[in-house]
């Protein structure tokens, strides 16, 4: 009991309600498959997935730009019949696709969603890990998850009873198995420079130094590759070669059973996007910005915030107004519907527009609060802490969405690596480049550094 | 035998990473397009939007008319015989006009067999039949409706062929007065 009364009721709050963020994932399971499918339409000069929509009585045909789709292909397989062949191992087929799925509410836990938070509550100063788990040893736990997932793919595979799954799991296996190599080691490099296996000790090195990608630039491309191919999406997806293996270690599941799967792969594509903008491109730190300016003129922090989601609002109602233009002079029939639909739009991004602005200039003028340094920290009220966390969580998303981008863009430019060059590419390149980065960094780290 | 030979691969290309980009700055501008320049991409949502069809298009078929209002076809038979696939059935019957031999009384034109191939067009001696209505559709609840009879081909309107001289002879076109006056002229 002592654990629980040397904390105070707001710090409960705050440390459970942290547990939300381990749905984030999924949460963006949502916003990648319509990036990826628009995305990789337009990059093909198609149009992509736009057909389906709602109907609102007495308003018309909500498409919303394409997404309706993701719902209708989320409901098909939600409802479809869960089928397995004759000759399967009954338990290990069923298990096998939730665990890809199980560990994505796990890997959340040790990545930074925003700085620590430090306020002043009931007299005494409360410092928040802006991790779910404030962990010593977060990155090695988070490889230890994201690892875990090929016990998915192998299990599938093996339990299929199905020549094309065992073949995908063996690649998987082995792919997974050599590209963690690969993974490690390229980041050891930064761990060497900052001292920590902590991920928010790794941000706040690069808050008061220079960014990952900076500091190692080699280290990063070697990530993202490694990384890339972790997760076993082209053009490292020889595990689901088409030509070869029908499907991979999928071949024998449909319904939602796929889709945990497909979940699950995107899932892994989220965090590890995550993991990549947190230790190389600064994490939740605002560009140029420390923490400690950005509490000591909140308000203004708060100000500009509002004003990029301002204009951003005003770049989406420009699109629309554009493209609204061009719609009236075409000679489709139901032109008139979509324009009603955009009507709804921009009415609802004008509201937005103005909302922020109104709260922008409300928070620059109106919203000024104290701040004192304690022990070289600054410590504000409650709001400034909240404040700080949502401007770091927002620059995070915003990261992470980018790098989610840079998957799919991959995806959709790159043709598959045969599988013995993807070993050696894995083995005798990146590994090597790898190898050789960490003795550099650590020779010139001994060098300027001196410790 | 022709052998293409490919260029060996310099070392920047080998390196294959700086290909790589190049790559990735090709999907990016095109995905740039279809953000940025929707209505530029090339498809056409189909229902609501309709492509855009030359009249050379080989469509469904009309039959040219003459002043009067009659088919121009003499009942030849000779898109029949010119038809690959069968599927032009004509019967002939006595004409009214002296001065032609015989009318036509059954034009039928299957449109589940037809390959659109134009060689009952190039056929006719009379350029009585044509393929441009630019019609490339055809929806019907059975298969009876998909055969086109003689009134449903000569059904079109002179309004929708506002180029083809031809076309405006017939009733309802814009050279019809005149071209009735020498066409009537000769008959009584």
């Amino acid at each position: 009991m002592d654990i629980i009364e040397s904390k105070t009721w707001i710090e409960w709050v705050i440390t459970i309600a942290k547990f939300a963020f381990c749905f984030v994932p999924v949460l963006y399971i949502l916003l990648l498959i319509p990036m990826e499918r628009r995305g990789a339409g337009f990059m093909q000069d198609r149009q992509g997935p736009n057909r389906s929509y709602i109907k609102i009585p007495y308003f018309g045909k909500i498409r919303l730009f394409g997404y309706v789709q993701n719902m209708c292909d989320g409901t098909k397989l939600f409802f479809k019949e869960q089928f397995a062949p004759s000759g399967v191992n009954k338990i290990l087929f069923r298990v096998a696709p939730a665990i890809p799925f199980a560990i994505v509410f796990l890997s959340p836990c040790v990545i930074p969603w925003f700085g620590p938070m430090v306020f002043e509550w009931g007299g005494q100063t409360v410092r928040i890990a802006g991790s779910i788990v404030d962990s010593d040893v977060g990155v090695l736990l988070l490889f230890g998850f994201s690892s875990l997932s090929a016990f998915g793919a192998v299990l599938a595979g093996w339990a299929s009873k199905s020549k094309y799954s065992f073949l995908g799991a063996l690649r998987t296996s082995a792919m997974t198995i050599s590209y963690e190599v690969c993974l490690g080691l390229s980041l050891m490099g930064l761990l060497l420079l900052v001292g920590s296996f902590n991920l928010t000790d790794i941000v706040y090195w690069q808050e008061h130094h220079v960014w990952g990608i900076v500091a190692q630039p080699v280290a990063f491309f070697c990530f993202l590759i490694a990384s890339i191919a972790e997760t076993g999406r082209a053009p490292f997806d020889v595990a689901e070669g088409e030509p070869e293996l029908v499907a991979g270690y999928h071949t024998e599941y449909g319904a939602m059973q796929f889709g945990l799967f497909y979940m699950g792969e995107y899932s892994h594509i989220c965090i590890n996007s995550f993991l990549i903008a947190t230790l190389f491109l600064g994490g939740y730190s605002v560009p140029f910005v420390t923490t400690e300016t950005m509490q000591a003129h909140m308000g203004g922090s708060l100000a500009v915030l509002c004003g990029i989601l301002a204009f951003l609002g005003l770049a989406f109602l420009h699109m629309i107004y554009r493209y609204s233009r061009k719609l009236k002079a075409t000679t489709l029939s139901n032109r008139f519907e979509i324009l009603r639909e955009y009507s709804l739009y921009k009415i609802v991004a004008w509201v937005a527009v103005a909302v922020f602005v109104i709260l922008g200039v409300a928070a620059w003028f109106f919203y000024n609060p104290a701040n004192f340094v304690v022990n070289g920290v600054a410590v504000g009220s409650l709001a400034t802490a909240i404040g700080t966390a949502l401007i770091h969580l927002l620059v995070l998303v915003v990261k992470s969405v980018f790098f989610c981008w840079v998957w799919i863009w991959v995806r959709w430019t790159l043709p598959r690596f045969r599988y013995d060059h993807v070993m050696h590419l894995g083995w005798k390149i990146i590994l090597n480049i790898a190898l050789i980065n960490l003795v550099v960094t650590a020779v010139i780290a001994k060098l300027v550094g001196g410790n | 035998m022709r052998v293409i030979r490919q260029r060996p691969m310099n070392w920047v290309e080998r390196l294959y990473i700086f290909e790589c980009l190049r790559g990735l700055f090709t999907t990016i501008k095109h995905a740039a397009r279809g953000l940025f320049r929707y209505e530029t991409l090339p498809t056409i949502s189909y229902p609501e939007g309709q492509p855009e069809i030359r009249n050379t298009y080989r469509a469904k078929h009309r039959l040219m008319l003459r002043p009067d209002g009659t088919p121009r076809c003499v009942a030849c038979g000779m898109c029949a015989a010119a038809c690959p696939a069968h599927c032009i059935f004509i019967e002939a019957t006595q004409s009214d006009d002296p001065r032609i031999e015989k009318r036509v009384m059954r034009f039928d034109i299957d449109h589940l067999t037809c390959v659109f191939c134009g060689l009952c067009v190039e056929a006719c001696p009379v350029d009585a039949l044509r393929m441009d209505t630019k019609k490339i559709s055809f929806m019907h609840r059975n298969r009876e409706d998909f055969v086109a009879h003689l009134d449903d081909l000569v059904e079109w309107d002179p309004k929708d062929y506002p180029d083809d001289e031809q076309s405006q002879v017939a009733p309802g076109g814009t050279k019809n007065a005149e071209a009735r006056k020498v066409w009537g002229m000769e008959v009584k």
